[in-house]
């Protein structure tokens, strides 16, 4: 299953005032709270990726330091913390390991569309729908959950999910399609 | 431009974690641009990666190792600010949407700006294509008004953005902005409106040379 059993995340943390003293003043104590969150979720991500345990450790300090010089970049009524560095993980990883700069390019067209035209909301909306989420995540059916995370932290295609698990791409697909959908829905009921 | 025609959630979620095939998310790019809707169902996307990336535990006994890691990035706080060279790179968009005759962002790096120094290639009869020079499953494609296609399925998924014109198949009519995500079994026939000829891009998930596939199709319909 996807949830971490006996982790404590059910106690959600926005790390909001932490990254606006990192870029304010460049508060290392509250980067090493996050680098201590974040550096062990880095490396078990991109090692998750294929990266070698090196590669990956390496990786994961380039976003953190990343976060080091550009925390100004993040805005927390866009988005959790966590996915911030989610995105900031996989678009360096495509970058750095798998050298697509094709892929690199189409995620940076995309975001800078998205912070042209798209509101950002507020942090109460960001937090409750963390929360709801998360509720949603633990409920995925097992195998919803299994093919949910072989999307993304073996960044598995879904035709490769399909070989591997001995099931048709169009089945791989429905039950891929109906677990985002199930996620979604109720994020939308904070609306 | 607000489009009708949405890219399939599994595409979405495929662009969130970059295991969709290199060309289709170029395709999706030049869709996402345009369509907020799915830029929306994007975030919701990375949104999950996030969370997801909360919930790893870190593994057991690799608590030396990473006080060693916290040791060496402290060291490289003290030293002064670096590039991480992926600052600056973003400037890819300029003026966005306002000028008719520019491209969208995304097709950049493979067509070039603007429609106006494209370098149409013939193909078939009312078939002009353009095929990316680095990725072959990667194309334009303009078809003259009211052209009927030949009914046609892919052997492979196909993402096709409308970017001017429109067609209508049985799934609907395509108008600039909509994009079609097809799986390998949909077979259609698209027919292009009357009036401006429809171009769009379009890119297969499997290593086919589109232009030659789709060229031999046409080729068996108009017998060239």
């Amino acid at each position: 299953m996807i949830a971490a059993p006996a982790q404590s995340t059910t106690e959600i943390k926005t790390w909001a005032p932490e990254m606006a003293a990192v870029a304010g003043s460049r508060d290392r104590e509250c980067f090493l709270r996050i680098y201590d969150h974040f550096m062990p979720r880095l490396c078990r991500y991109l090692g998750g990726l294929g990266a070698a345990d090196g590669v990956a450790e390496d990786l994961a300090q380039e976003v953190l330091l990343k976060l080091w010089n550009r925390a100004d970049l993040y805005d927390p009524a866009r988005s959790s913390l966590g996915t911030w560095l989610y995105r900031v993980a996989r678009n360096m990883h495509i970058d750095r390991v798998r050298r697509e700069h094709i892929w690199v390019h189409a995620h940076e067209v995309v975001e800078q569309a998205a912070e042209e035209a798209d509101g950002g909301g507020s942090l109460a909306e960001r937090h409750t729908e963390h929360v709801r989420l998360k509720q949603r995540l633990d409920e995925l059916s097992a195998t919803q959950a299994r093919l949910i995370r072989m999307s993304y932290f073996e960044a598995k295609t879904h035709a490769e999910i399909a070989t591997e698990l001995h099931m048709p791409l169009g089945t791989v697909k429905s039950h891929i399609r109906r677990a985002f959908l199930q996620l979604q829905s109720l994020m939308g009921e904070s609306r | 431009m607000n489009p009708r025609h949405h890219l399939d959630p599994t595409t979405v979620l495929g662009f969130a974690t970059g295991t969709l095939a290199p060309e289709m998310s170029v395709v999706a790019a030049a869709h996402l641009e345009a369509c907020a809707y799915c830029r929306e169902q994007l975030r919701a996307a990375e949104r999950v990666g996030g969370l997801l990336l909360e919930q790893q535990l870190p593994p057991p006994g690799a608590e030396d190792r990473q006080a060693a890691l916290r040791q060496t990035m402290l060291t490289r706080l003290d030293a002064a600010p670096v590039e991480d060279g992926m600052r600056g790179q973003a400037a890819v968009r300029v003026a966005p949407g306002h000028d008719p005759d520019q491209l969208p962002a995304a097709l950049a790096p493979h067509f070039g700006t603007s429609y106006r120094s494209l370098k149409w290639r013939w193909m078939a009869p009312g078939v002009h294509c353009i095929r990316a020079a680095a990725h072959p499953s990667l194309i334009m494609l303009k078809i003259a008004p009211g052209k009927c296609l030949p009914m046609h399925s892919h052997g492979s998924s196909e993402l096709t953005q409308i970017l001017r014109g429109a067609y209508d198949d049985s799934l609907g009519h395509f108008a600039p902005g909509d994009v079609a995500d097809l799986d390998s079994q949909v077979e259609h026939q698209p027919v292009t409106t009357p009036g401006v000829a429809c171009i769009c891009v379009s890119a297969l998930d499997a290593p086919l040379v589109f232009s030659g596939w789709f060229a031999r199709k046409l080729q068996q319909v108009f017998k060239l």
